[in-house]
């Protein structure tokens, strides 16, 4: 009787949880379409796109100077892509080394997930004073670049472990042992089996350096990421076009994670397909 | 790709060997171990490197002498007495941790319920994932716009104080709502929600339905039943989820910097000031002071469950 009335009161528990989750992103966005003379607060003076004008350099230069996010984000956008690509190939590489056993597997495999686990300001800190000692620039491309790989690579990892543990050997070394050529049997066998953990790993990879400014604040020289853009109107007066960047930025997180669904659900289908042919056969 | 194709592909082909009692398994082991070796090297060189180094880095310049602009290298402990007298550096560590233990706490406390919920009580799988990735998903976007966004919402004209005099709760808007510790807790607390509601939610919906329902035919109520089944079997869920928020709050400055007007100075707050004015030495003591509260706080942690024996 009792889990009657918990059932319940507990889904309009989850249901404000949900709401307490997305509250304030919505004010933001409602806020984002606020007019000209208007301040990042409600009441709503006028409804307008003005801010987001505004933020692309499409209005008038007035008071308000305009958020320098061109040329941060095209280094935020490489910066994402090289720290994809490289954390992704040491993820598979090093997942791959773990299939077979070692000594040291432990001590290695805690020395990876600490890179995800230290905070950035620490290993940023670190290697400020690091370059600082050896006399190196530090760099977006360079310094920033190597730590947010630091940051990437152990979550990289741990999705391959995940595939590779599910992963039969004998699938692999059944084709290879009746007579498939090993580039087909990569691209038959192999690789449909590990695409969704390549998949997720650069999903992770890329959205998490795209967000990444802790790790990039002491170790990125003068030109800045966006993160980085962004925080330093931390310490003054925000106006709505901030708001109406986040809107944007948002959205570009989730055309990125509309296409990874994309891809996950063909990759499933086409998985699917495969056992509906085994079967009939 | 075509790399690990390879390196799969020579793993195998001393396998089809052994069939035909060519090559020994011992042969094959030794063979497979120094290609696992080849392929943990690069990350392990790139850890040790970019995250070993920069960490030791940061201990060693803590012993380093700090003049006005630059640090020398002569080893000394002026530092370590400069930050560990000073009534500023130690009322910042007691906040981090209080932050933390606060934190922690609301995150546990108002995540539990929704896992609650979303694990035990949703049983049918799609409602059940679809719950749980509306809760994931502004894990994926921007962090700072999401502290940001609070802003507008606890501004003496924001979307709060509207809401409560609209419903004539308050007569004058609240101005402690924003620029105040009540706005980092509240900030951070909405952020990492999302790590405490993810694990325990796993470890809940691995319960067995027969085992609560077993207990409640033996006569068990609500109460009994969640703290005799419920709680022990989603502890490791718990441990997890304190583990990330630990990890992520100890280590905050964003938060604190965007939404407590520089009220509330975080470890994390005093090692970015002292970077900005060049006081290596200190930000180093304060980095190292951080690095130990977190060590303490995981090893405790663990302390509580054998994650290895739980998952």
């Amino acid at each position: 009787m009792e889990a009657r009335v918990l059932k319940p009161v507990l889904g309009v528990y989850c249901a404000a949880f949900i709401l307490f989750l997305y509250g304030p992103m919505i004010i933001l966005a409602i806020l984002s379409f606020q007019g000209p003379g208007g301040g990042p607060q409600f009441p709503i003076i006028e409804w307008s796109t003005y801010w987001y004008q505004h933020l692309l350099g499409m209005t008038p230069p007035g008071r308000i100077s305009r958020l320098p996010i061109g040329d941060s984000l095209l280094r935020s956008l490489t910066l994402a892509l090289m720290t994809t690509v490289v954390s992704t190939v040491l993820g598979v590489i090093t997942a791959q080394g773990f299939r077979a056993r070692f000594k040291a597997s432990g001590v290695v495999f805690y020395l990876v997930i600490l890179g995800m686990i230290v905070p950035g300001v620490l290993v940023g800190l670190g290697m400020a004073l690091l370059t600082n000692m050896l006399g190196i620039d530090r760099s977006w491309w360079g310094t920033a670049f190597v730590l947010h790989v630091v940051y990437t690579f152990p979550f990289a990892f741990l999705v391959m472990l995940a595939i590779f543990n599910r992963f039969d050997r004998s699938v692999e070394e059944a084709s290879l042992s009746l007579g498939v050529s090993p580039v087909q049997t990569f691209r038959r066998v192999t690789f449909p089996m590990i695409f969704p953990g390549v998949l997720s790993a650069m999903l992770f990879s890329f959205t998490l350096s795209y967000d990444e400014f802790s790790r990039t604040l002491f170790t990125s020289g003068r030109q800045l990421t966006l993160p980085l853009t962004i925080y330093g109107t931390f310490s003054v007066e925000i106006y709505p076009n901030i708001f109406a960047f986040g809107v944007l930025t948002t959205l570009f997180s989730f055309t990125l994670l509309l296409i990874y669904a994309l891809l996950m659900l063909r990759a499933v289908r086409s998985a699917q397909s495969f056992k509906g042919q085994e079967e009939a056969e | 790709m075509m790399e690990i194709a390879g390196e799969q592909m020579r793993s195998a082909a001393p396998a089809m060997g052994e069939d035909n009692g060519v090559s020994p398994a011992e042969r094959r082991e030794r063979q497979e171990r120094r290609t696992a070796l080849m392929l943990i090297s690069p990350g392990v060189l790139w850890m040790t490197l970019f995250m070993v180094l920069p960490m030791i880095m940061v201990v060693y310049v803590s012993f380093w002498t700090q003049t006005t602009f630059t640090v020398e290298p002569e080893l000394t402990t002026d530092s370590w007495v400069r930050f560990l007298t000073s009534s500023t550096y130690l009322a910042s560590t007691w906040t981090t941790v209080r932050i933390w233990g606060i934190v922690l706490l609301s995150t546990l406390l108002i995540g539990y319920p929704v896992a609650l919920f979303i694990g035990l009580m949703v049983r049918n799988q799609t409602l059940q994932t679809a719950l749980l990735v509306i809760c994931v998903i502004p894990f994926w976007t921007s962090f700072l716009i999401r502290v940001i966004a609070w802003r507008p919402m606890l501004g003496t004209e924001g979307a709060i104080n509207m809401i409560l005099m609209k419903l004539g709760i308050i007569d004058t808007p609240l101005t402690s709502l924003l620029f105040s510790e009540f706005a980092v807790l509240i900030g951070m607390t909405q952020i990492y929600c999302v790590f405490m509601v993810g694990p325990i939610t796993f470890m809940l919906s691995r319960i067995e339905p027969s085992i609560i329902e077993a207990a409640r035919d033996l006569g068990a109520g609500f109460g009994r039943i969640f703290f005799k089944v419920i709680l022990p079997l989603s502890l490791p869920g718990v441990i997890v989820g304190a583990i990330f928020v630990s990890v992520m709050v100890l280590g905050e400055f964003a938060t604190a910097a965007s939404l407590s007007g520089r009220k509330v100075n975080l470890l994390g707050n005093i090692i970015v000031s002292q970077v900005g004015s060049l006081k290596w030495a200190f930000a180093s003591v304060a980095g190292v002071i951080l690095t130990a509260i977190i060590a303490v706080v995981i090893t405790a942690l663990l302390r509580v469950v054998n994650l290895r024996k739980e998952m």
